[in-house]
């Protein structure tokens, strides 16, 4: 795209797209067009930069079993939307929406952390269309 | 009475002049300093700064925490060795310990999602980056660049002045240290012009960014980025930890 008064509309509004929060990509790394939700029980939160990291164990809505690793944004971005180190402790009970890995792994980047108590975090916004 | 001493000085004054402190937008200090945080809202309010980028110019549409995918480049032409490069990179490598905590370039690290907090001054500008605890010095003295073969960093050697209200940065002896996070990095010879503008009010950064690479690709690349000032705000500490995944 190179500069020219009618390619500055679209550059604008692509501003307003999702935000990919990270040194490794986000765009690489995981599926930003699908959302996977998972419900398990939190074996392991992890809050340092360059992400933050959960492991569950559970199933994801289509039946895969086992220990799902889950990285969050920046802490220093999720701090300022209210996350703390101790906002997830083990044991808890969640269902985690996020973007699954391009691998196939059981790993995904989180969009939305709901507890049993109606708590709710809010990771990695995903592009209109997609939230729910 | 005759003074040589100054006739002599009114004849050196011309060659004098580039280290002269040039003219400062006022109240700039106050202005410029402070927490700016990163705008994601959609922000048409930088059209006239990005009007004079270069016509030629390839707009890397990644900017405030946009990244494109592996194999994107926005249209920007790729040299052999630098597709190459990208064709050889293993994404996978990203994850492990002794990369988690590389931190990219100056060429990258401004379109980041973070904010920063700017300290201006007469000669001196300084950026306190929140995106892995970088700092970027502006050199406003008028000194040049060092010798080409001097060492290179992330965030490069950057002369400033000013141009009416707008701060213009040049800056050289760039490492590498990613373009554009998807494997494509550029070179120790990225050449880097900068031209920051704050709105009317004060409440809003904008600067555009034009890269010159010859070695990794063809003609003049850019990009847009926006920030708006908070007051009492700080960027917090990032203290990366490679093993952030256990």
């Amino acid at each position: 795209m190179t500069i020219s008064s009618r390619c500055l509309a679209g550059f604008f509004l692509s501003l307003a797209s999702a935000v990919a929060v990270a040194h490794h990509s986000f765009a690489v790394h995981y599926d930003g067009d699908r959302i996977v939700s998972v419900s398990g029980v939190v074996e392991e939160f992890r809050f340092r930069n360059p992400h933050g990291m959960i492991r569950i164990t559970g199933s994801s809505a289509d039946g895969a079993e086992g220990t799902w690793t889950i990285e969050t944004n920046s802490p220093n971005i999720l701090k300022r939307r209210g996350w703390a180190e101790d906002s997830i402790m083990p044991g808890d009970e969640v269902v985690i929406e996020g973007f699954p890995a391009n691998d196939g792994s059981l790993a995904m980047r989180v969009y939305r952390i709901r507890f049993a108590d109606g708590r709710e975090l809010i990771g990695q916004r995903p592009a209109a269309g997609l939230e729910r | 009475m005759r003074r040589p001493g100054l006739a002599a000085l009114c004849l050196l004054a011309p060659a004098l002049m580039p280290l002269a402190a040039p003219a400062q937008p006022d109240d700039f200090r106050e202005r410029w300093s402070g927490f700016w945080t990163v705008r994601f809202e959609s922000d048409a309010s930088g059209a006239a700064l990005l009007e004079q980028l270069p016509e030629d110019a390839v707009l890397i549409d990644d900017a405030g925490g946009g990244e494109l995918a592996a194999g994107e480049f926005s249209g920007l032409a790729l040299s052999e060795s630098a597709l190459a490069a990208v064709r050889n990179y293993d994404y996978s490598a990203e994850l492990l310990p002794e990369n988690a905590c590389r931190a990219p370039s100056v060429a990258f690290y401004m379109q980041a999602p973070f904010p920063m907090e700017i300290y201006a001054g007469r000669d001196l500008i300084v950026f306190k980056m929140e995106y892995f605890d970088l700092y970027r010095v502006i050199f406003m003295d008028g000194r040049p660049h060092p010798p080409a073969d001097a060492p290179h960093s992330l965030s490069g050697h950057s002369v400033g002045r000013w141009e009416g209200e707008t701060l213009v940065v040049d800056t050289t002896h760039i490492a590498p240290g990613t373009f554009m996070n998807n494997g494509f990095d550029h070179s120790p010879n990225l050449h880097l012009t900068e031209r920051f503008e704050l709105s009317g009010d004060g409440s809003i950064l904008r600067l555009t960014q034009v890269y010159e690479d010859p070695a990794t690709f063809a003609g003049r690349a850019a990009r847009y980025m926006s920030w708006s000032k908070r007051p009492d705000e700080y960027v917090l500490p990032y203290d990366c930890d490679p093993n952030y995944g256990g």
